[in-house]
């Protein structure tokens, strides 16, 4: 109930009036936020697929995070903000939203994910990287990854029908 | 708005068993949504790698004809799911496509980009030695701004569509 308060809370200030009022407020961040998820979840996803062995191959895993990553973080910084701010304009429906709870949860998931990643098997990644194969948990990393970036756009798409402006 | 002859082919559209059942399952058009969006993750994602190292962005020191090659396949996956998934949208609106600008406008769009990609991009890309660097440049650039532009296009017909 504690955070039900919060999204009251956030549903009354002048903010979310104003976001509310305006015609182009939802479609102007609507659209910078579904291109952060195509940056965050189009690059990932690449990262996802050399793991599993699908894509660029020629290449070391370790080349392929560091340049592509950075995308990911940025993808994720535009999605974060136009995301709280979609947020914020229409908190108690989207608290009562079961696709909406299903997301975050999601989002969580994957962002766990990457990061037992990070702090465990990429660690080595020097010493498995010019081997034929990668190993079975990284690979495991990058199915988990893709299915949890998958699931989130859908889950997206849900929101999508009952809020703002309706799709169908 | 577009050539008359096109819109007894958008009703007919509508009309067919399949147009009639995606209308009216709003599940069915949220999980197509959904298919079209992660074709459309797979298409930008594995074209802004290309790019990028077009840009000098690149992964290591690999040069853009390697990556361009490593990733044909996933660019025509998600070129392949999005021209799948998209015909299937328009089904089941075709008549309100047909009245909306944005549609048309985003047709014109993909039509340029499918083009400039399996002609100029794909020429650049692959050019042994790499082209000047700012020709490179300009081809990812404007790679990059007309599959853009297709995405924003496609976002403002739900716009429009709602209005």
């Amino acid at each position: 109930m504690f955070l039900l308060s919060i999204c009251q809370w956030l549903d009354s200030t002048r903010l979310n009036a104003a976001m509310r009022m305006s015609t182009w407020f939802f479609p102007t961040f609507d659209v910078i936020h579904t291109l952060g998820i195509v940056l965050v979840a189009g690059t990932i996803m690449l990262v996802d697929l050399r793991l599993l062995g699908l894509a660029l191959r020629s290449e070391p895993v370790a080349s392929v995070v560091e340049r592509i990553v950075p995308w990911t973080l940025r993808g994720f910084s535009l999605m974060f903000v136009t995301g709280a701010l979609l947020f914020s304009s229409e908190a108690v429906k989207l608290y009562h939203s079961p696709a909406f709870r299903i997301k975050l949860v999601l989002l969580a998931l994957a962002g766990l994910n990457a990061l037992i990643f990070h702090r465990t098997i990429y660690r080595d990644v020097a010493n498995w990287d010019q081997t034929a194969a990668v190993p079975i948990r990284a690979r495991l990393t990058g199915l988990l990854s893709l299915a949890f970036w998958i699931a989130i756009i859908a889950a997206g798409r849900a929101i999508a029908y009952g809020s703002g402006y309706d799709l169908g | 708005m577009m050539a008359s002859f096109l819109l007894p082919v958008f009703e007919w559209m509508e009309s067919t068993p399949v147009g009639q059942a995606i209308q009216h399952s709003a599940s069915l058009i949220a999980l197509l949504e959904s298919i079209h969006l992660i074709g459309l993750t797979l298409l930008l994602g594995s074209i802004l790698m290309v790019d990028l190292t077009l840009l000098g962005f690149g992964i290591g020191r690999a040069p853009a004809s390697r990556i361009a090659s490593e990733l044909r396949g996933w660019i025509a996956a998600g070129l392949a799911i999005m021209l799948v998934s998209g015909p299937l949208l328009l089904t089941s609106e075709a008549t309100r496509c047909y009245k909306n600008p944005a549609f048309w406008t985003k047709m014109a769009l993909l039509a340029i980009a499918v083009i400039f990609h399996f002609t100029v991009h794909r020429k650049v890309v692959s050019e042994e030695p790499p082209a000047p660097r700012y020709g490179a440049a300009l081809t990812a650039c404007l790679s990059l701004g007309l599959w853009t532009s297709v995405a924003l296009a496609g976002k403002a017909i739900a716009i429009l569509q709602s209005s």
